[in-house]
């Protein structure tokens, strides 16, 4: 049976923030909206109206052409709409299996949970993911034990037990790995053909364009446009959600990229083991911008962490030629290392406290004591400036910031030590296309100035266009180095997939 | 393949493994002190004086795992005390005491619910709200019963103290019961709900999940518990007391963590602080049995206390840093 869902002149404030002003969306089943959009342009406010977990201050929802009214969760589902949070919806300490069927477990007659059901049945939707597990899930392992992008397929797992006639996926890629996407793919078109609609959020352009039928992009909470997938291109997408003339572009790609052959060593690595590293080495010359490459989860992440001194580890790590041992990330800083990590909520800043005190947290050091007060607040405006930070003042709080801005703080912090050597993880995960494009001339000129840059990320596209060079990590090894000629798409995915060396070496 | 027998293993799927070596080792110091113990006699004299605050831990569990913290319970302790103790009398009929019993449970439930309203409606702190709430009820039993006396007749008071179906003593039984009912309850939807709310609200709500109800039905439960022990100590003394709850509150808090449950909620279950409830106890009993100057007795029991609850750190600490 055919369904249909659309959203009319949707109006939603957060305190005097209007995060929707005229939201539109119109779902059929059988087809995938994507709904795009920069970040804070209310996509996120998009989904949950749609899910019922906000409450709406203006506009109408429309259930097949019925005005219909959505109050909580539990209407959405009782509906048919399921939803795959960005923010996981699911409890750490409880197993898979109970996570996946909370609120509807199979009971027995003595009004027990059915152990044996519950089990059989989260085996089955574990399988649809078959064969892009790091270990085998068992139905009874914590959350709080699964890797990032394990936890995100529980997610999606969950969201789709309900059964529903509509799903709406909410960045569910971000932190999926190219297979695992390409399974989600696959799924989603099963679905499609099943009869259910999806309507599918993400700014991973090349994503959009593999998956949607449709799109509908939002703009400062205004849908600004929408109509077939065939009808646009990807430069007319991204114009259409920044008002500016197209600013996405590798800025690097093109023009020869400088020799430095000729600089000195800034960083090297022999032998260094962790519990997931097996053996990494490389060199890095100072003002190099090198890649990390690789699935997620590869030991990425141990490797930044391990030079940091954030992370027990053995071998021998030189930087500017001097061997160094960093048993505490504070050795790291006095070196002049910086770390942006992986997860910015959790590691990165103190969300409830002020962007001013959040910049200067590595920093107060410098400003003596008693505080130069006056000092620190001009530094860090003058960094929040440099870096285009758009905000309603250094005293707000971090939470106020949109995903990007938010990252800038983090980023910024860092550059206020004036540090040689960044280690970024995953810098523009959910960052929003203009955003990134402003941290990419800003990763380039660092490059310039003679910083060093290593540099983790998830999106291929991104290493390809910006780095010098790609070490690609498969299993805790070097799997191969991609520079120059041999650093294309096909190369560093097949590299990263442990398929071929990827032409090099 | 995961290794499922190793120590990280044991200490998150059983919470109750830890507190299971702490009781063993309290009753074998105990055992060693005083060699008697396992006397039907001795035991059930024991197991009668240990059974209140069991019964408060158990509550107090359940609100821990559900992600809250009730303090007012050595408050709830005492109103039903002073209560039985007023009301019933020394010469009172077995129907009066049954009856006041019955009012007993309704007060319990009634000061829980006060609590879940303003904690899960209101949305206020929970220990907060139940800090102030202990000086609400604490006060009421002053004011119902200024003066210690009172009391309930010996012959009511009798059936608690002397009662051993089995040849084992009737505090056996009442836990037996109690941790009968935990596994089915932990087993039940309502079980899933309180772990998931006690892990993460905000997930839970957006799984559809009924957290108000959950976070209210918490001290609902735990004002139940906390009645049933005010009752069961007012029979073990037959004697009313305004101050009998006072410190029952922190020993229940502190039974709960020795019980391998965590502060922050969603963790745990009710064996381990039923065993912790009672490794609190014994290791009273061992200070008595010890001949410890009274002088010392607060401090060795506090650093007896202080070890068991930083035992599973120090241990991981140690292996942590081990090769």
């Amino acid at each position: 049976m055919a369904k249909s869902l659309s959203a009319r002149n949707i109006i939603k404030r957060y305190g005097g923030v209007e995060a929707l002003s005229d939201g539109n969306l119109d779902v059929h089943t059988g087809e995938v909206v994507a709904l795009v959009g920069a970040n804070g342009s209310g996509k996120s406010t998009m989904s949950k109206v749609i899910n019922g977990v906000v409450v709406l201050d203006g506009g109408q929802l429309f259930l097949d052409d019925k005005p219909v009214q959505l109050s909580s969760p539990q209407s959405a589902k009782k509906l048919g709409i399921a939803t795959v949070f960005q923010e996981l919806s699911l409890i750490p300490q409880m197993t898979v299996a109970e996570n996946i069927w909370l609120t509807r477990e199979p009971m027995t007659a003595y009004g027990t949970v059915n152990r044996k059901e519950i089990d059989k049945k989260t085996n089955e939707l574990l399988s649809l993911f078959q064969g892009t597990y790091k270990t085998d899930i068992h139905p009874h392992d914590p959350v709080a034990s699964l890797p990032a992008d394990e936890k995100q397929i529980i997610e999606i797992l969950k969201a789709i037990s309900v059964d529903p006639w509509l799903i709406i996926l909410d960045e569910a890629t971000a932190s999926l790995d190219s297979r695992q996407v390409t399974r989600l793919f696959d799924l989603v078109k099963h679905w499609k053909e099943a009869g259910k609609a999806i309507v599918f959020v993400s700014h991973r352009m090349e994503e959009i364009f593999r998956i949607a039928d449709n799109y509908s992009v939002l703009r400062n909470g205004k849908t600004v446009g929408s109509g077939k997938m065939s009808d646009i291109n990807e430069k007319d997408l991204v114009k259409l959600m920044i008002e500016k003339e197209s600013v996405f572009s590798f800025s690097r790609t093109g023009s020869k990229k400088p020799d430095k052959a000729d600089k000195p060593m800034c960083l090297e690595v022999d032998g260094l083991h962790t519990t997931t590293l097996k053996g990494i080495s490389f060199r890095v010359r100072e003002g190099e911008l090198v890649g990390i490459g690789g699935l997620r989860g590869q030991g990425q992440r141990d490797l930044l962490l391990s030079l940091y001194g954030a992370k027990p580890h053995s071998g021998k790590i030189k930087i500017n030629g001097k061997e160094s041992k960093f048993n505490h990330p504070r050795q790291a800083m006095k070196k002049g290392l910086a770390l942006v990590p992986g997860d910015r909520a959790r590691e990165g800043l103190l969300y409830i406290r002020s962007i001013l005190e959040n910049l200067l947290l590595p920093s107060w050091k410098k400003y003596g004591f008693p505080l130069k007060i006056a000092k620190a607040k001009h530094d860090a405006g003058k960094i929040a400036e440099s870096l285009n930070l758009k905000m309603a003042g250094l005293n707000e709080p971090v939470s106020s910031l949109s995903g990007g801005n938010a990252q800038k703080v983090v980023i910024g912090k860092w550059l206020m030590r004036q540090p040689s050597l960044l280690l970024l993880n995953d810098p523009t995960k959910g960052v929003d296309v203009g955003t990134k494009a402003e941290f990419y001339s800003l990763l380039t000129n660092l490059c310039n100035e003679g910083k060093t840059i290593l540099f983790y990320s998830s999106d291929d596209e991104e290493l390809i266009g910006l780095c010098d060079r790609v070490l690609v990590l498969h299993d805790g090894i070097i799997r191969t180095e991609l520079s120059g000629e041999t650093l294309t798409k096909e190369n560093l995915i097949a590299a990263s997939l442990g398929i071929s060396n990827g032409g090099a070496l | 393949m995961k290794n499922r027998f190793t120590w990280d293993f044991l200490m998150t799927r059983y919470p109750a493994f830890f507190p299971l070596i702490l009781l063993a080792i309290s009753i074998i110091v105990n055992w060693i002190l005083q060699p008697n113990m396992f006397d039907r006699e001795t035991l059930n004299s024991n197991m009668r004086v240990f059974l209140p605050l069991v019964l408060v831990a158990v509550g107090q569990a359940v609100v821990l795992i559900g992600g809250g913290i009730d303090i007012s319970v050595g408050g709830i302790v005492s109103i039903v005390n002073t209560i039985l103790a007023t009301r019933v009398g020394l010469d009172g009929s077995t129907e009066l005491m049954w009856r006041y019993v019955l009012v007993s449970i309704l007060v319990g439930l009634l000061a829980g619910a006060i609590n879940g309203f303003f904690i899960a409606h209101l949305r206020l702190q929970p220990i907060i709200t139940t800090y102030a709430t202990s000086f609400l009820y604490g006060g009421l039993a002053l004011f119902i019963l200024p003066n210690p006396g009172g009391g309930i007749p010996a012959s009511i008071a009798e059936i608690y103290r002397t009662t051993t179906p089995l040849k084992l003593p009737l505090s056996f039984f009442i836990i037996a019961i109690i941790l009968l009912v935990w596994k089915y309850i932990s087993s039940t939807r309502y079980g899933k709900y309180l772990f998931a709310v006690g892990g993460k609200a905000d997930a839970a709500y957006e799984t559809a999940v009924p957290v108000t109800s959950v976070q209210f039905s918490i001290y609902v439960i735990s004002g139940l518990m906390a009645a049933l022990a005010g009752i069961a100590i007012t029979m073990l003394s037959g004697s009313g007391n305004a101050e009998i709850g006072s410190a029952i509150t922190l020993n229940s808090i502190t039974a709960v963590i020795i019980g391998g449950n965590s502060f922050s909620g969603g963790i745990g279950g009710v064996t381990g602080p039923v065993m912790g409830a009672i490794t609190l106890s014994i290791i009273q009993n061992i200070i008595s049995f010890a001949h410890i100057n009274t002088w010392w007795e607060t401090l060795v029991k506090a650093t007896i206390i202080v070890i068991a609850l930083a035992a599973p750190g120090i241990i991981n600490l140690l292996r942590r840093s081990g090769p």
